[in-house]
This record gives structure tokens, C-alpha cells and sequence, in this order.
């Protein structure tokens, strides 16, 4: 069974997370081009290594940021968006 | 005016029964199921009591914890815990900022939060909720929770007053372990429109390990 540790709730099973897609900085839609814009929308980088993501830990509705290696499938560190430097 | 009377979440799972009903805070939930010799049989061997009628109040937003204690409620320090109040009534500390509280049969709290004045605090967010309530109670209850919880909720493991939202049986629920009347119980929350489904799935494990279900006035007089 894979597990994931909930920074609110401690380690669960897998199953009780939703993934949330790669943690990205937006660009100012006041001031980004057309191609900056478009490319925050539509592109996503594929290659396998060490990413920053969002987690949903369904059951408590905790959004969580986990650091995952994702050509290794190890889990570094996860923590509540905005405590990275208390994790 | 006539009342009229709410069903609980897991009346679909009753259809084909005839229990002896009654209807404590104005829903109809299942008295007893049999006699008192077969409820008492099956509440401390396995057994699985609907409480969905019982009062409770939700509320969330940073405001709230100061809120409560304006009201005389002694909360949990932190999240993910619960504490009894003297009346009886449970406060379950859902997160930093978010509780739900739950009175006894006859108790006044969560009538008393409702019209309580919220006007003079912001970021105070009452939440709807309309949860299946069940007690789970017996030697075997542990060998139903290991059948459909992966957590792992033996006394050593989950604190005295420790709060785990989890998946049962695939549904995201609140359990906690708490003593009623002198016997260990578990108590468990989730979504009511899961309550026909989680009654039945318990039951179903009730039922093979040698107990069922429990009417209301098996853990509560009125």
C-alpha cells in the first residue's frame, strides 16, 4: 500500500489523496503576453525529477504542498502551502 | 402547527423492517430494534446504533475559537482532538479553525449556539451539515474498523481524545473513541447521503462476527 503523509493528519493511504497538479507561479494576467498566458494554460512540463506539487487529503479537505521525485516516486517532504520553512 | 418529523440518513436502509421508531429532536430514528436481551447482546458484542438525531452545531473561520470561548465552550487545544463538556455535549476540533459540537439527547447547546449573537466577531462561518451518526460499540467492534479502515484505531494507536478524518469503507468520515456509559465506544460522522450505504456495509459485518443493530434507547434513556 503507498502512503502519503498529510501534514495535518499524519500518514494515510494513498488512496485518500487526490492530486492536485505541479505548484506553479502565474503570471500577471495584467501584464503577461498572449504566448506567456497561453503557455501557463496549456503547458505542462513532463520531464521526470524532483516537483513541487499540489495534494488534496480528501477526507480532512487539506490542501498540501509534497515535494515528489517523480522519476523515483520518493516523497521528499510535504507541508500546508506557505510553511515551507517550518516543514 | 403540525411538526413535522425529519427521516434519518439511512431510512432507505430500514424499508422492509418495522423497528419500534421514535422521534427525539424531531426525527425518526430506530428505539430498538428487538428486545432488551438481543440490543444488550449486540451492543457489547457488535454493535451499530444510528444517532443521526442528536443536535449538533458547525462553524468555521478564524474568528471561531474566540468565539466559542465567549460562550462558555471549552474547546480542544488543537486540531484534531475533542472534549466533552459538562453537559455532556462533544466539541470536535475538525482544524486551527473549524468545530463541530454535538449535545446529548436532551441538551440545550447547539440550540443555544444557533441564536447565539455572531455579529460582533467577523470571520464566523456556521456550516450546514447533515451527517449520518453512528456508535459503535463491542469487543468485536475493532474487527469490523480493521475491515474497512486502513488507519489503524486500536486504543494504544489513537489517543484518548484524538480526532482522525479517514476513509470508511471508501467514505470520508470522523471517528473518535469515547466512553458511553462506562463502555468504549466509537463514534463516527460522515456525509448523510452515505448513510444508507454505511449502515448497510456495517451491518453486514455486525451480522457475521455474531451481532447487529442497536436502537437509540440502548445507549440513551429519554
Amino acid at each position: 500500500m503507498k502512503l502519503l503523509q498529510c501534514p495535518m493528519n499524519g500518514t494515510r493511504p494513498i488512496s485518500e489523496f487526490v492530486f492536485g497538479g505541479e505548484l506553479r507561479a502565474m503570471p500577471n494576467p495584467e501584464t503577461s503576453t498572449d504566448k506567456e498566458w497561453a503557455a501557463y494554460v496549456h503547458n505542462r512540463n513532463g520531464a521526470p525529477g524532483l516537483k513541487k506539487e499540489w495534494w488534496y487529503h480528501g477526507p480532512s479537505g487539506t490542501w498540501f504542498i509534497a515535494e515528489r521525485n517523480t522519476l523515483t516516486e520518493e516523497v521528499l517532504r510535504t507541508y500546508l502551502f506557505g510553511q515551507e520553512t517550518a516543514a | 402547527m403540525q411538526m413535522i418529523s425529519q427521516p434519518t440518513p439511512i431510512a432507505y436502509a430500514l424499508k422492509g423492517i418495522s423497528p419500534k421508531m421514535g422521534s427525539p429532536n424531531g426525527m425518526d430514528v430506530v428505539m430498538s430494534f428487538s428486545d432488551e436481551v438481543t440490543e444488550r447482546k449486540n451492543r457489547q458484542l457488535l454493535g451499530v446504533c444510528d444517532v443521526s438525531c442528536l443536535s449538533r452545531f458547525a462553524i468555521k473561520g478564524p474568528g471561531t475559537a474566540q468565539w466559542l470561548e465567549a460562550n462558555k465552550i471549552s474547546i480542544p487545544a488543537i486540531a484534531n482532538s475533542w472534549k466533552l463538556q459538562k453537559s455532556g455535549a462533544l466539541v470536535l476540533r475538525l482544524g486551527n479553525s473549524e468545530f463541530l459540537i454535538e449535545d446529548q439527547p436532551e441538551g440545550k447547546l447547539c440550540a443555544a449556539l444557533n441564536v447565539a449573537d455572531r455579529k460582533t466577531l467577523t470571520g464566523l462561518y456556521k456550516v450546514e451539515r447533515s451527517d449520518v451518526a453512528l456508535i459503535l460499540s463491542g469487543n468485536q467492534v475493532l474487527s469490523l474498523l480493521s475491515e474497512l479502515c486502513t488507519l489503524d484505531l486500536r486504543e494504544k494507536a489513537l489517543g484518548e481524545n484524538a480526532l482522525v478524518m479517514t476513509q470508511v469503507a471508501g467514505i470520508s468520515a470522523t471517528i473518535i473513541r469515547q466512553s458511553l456509559n462506562n463502555e468504549p465506544v466509537y463514534r463516527l460522522w460522515c456525509d448523510g447521503t452515505y448513510g444508507a450505504f454505511m449502515w448497510d456495509t456495517m451491518l453486514e459485518i455486525a451480522v457475521e462476527h455474531g451481532g447487529g443493530a442497536v436502537g437509540f434507547s440502548s445507549h440513551y434513556k429519554l
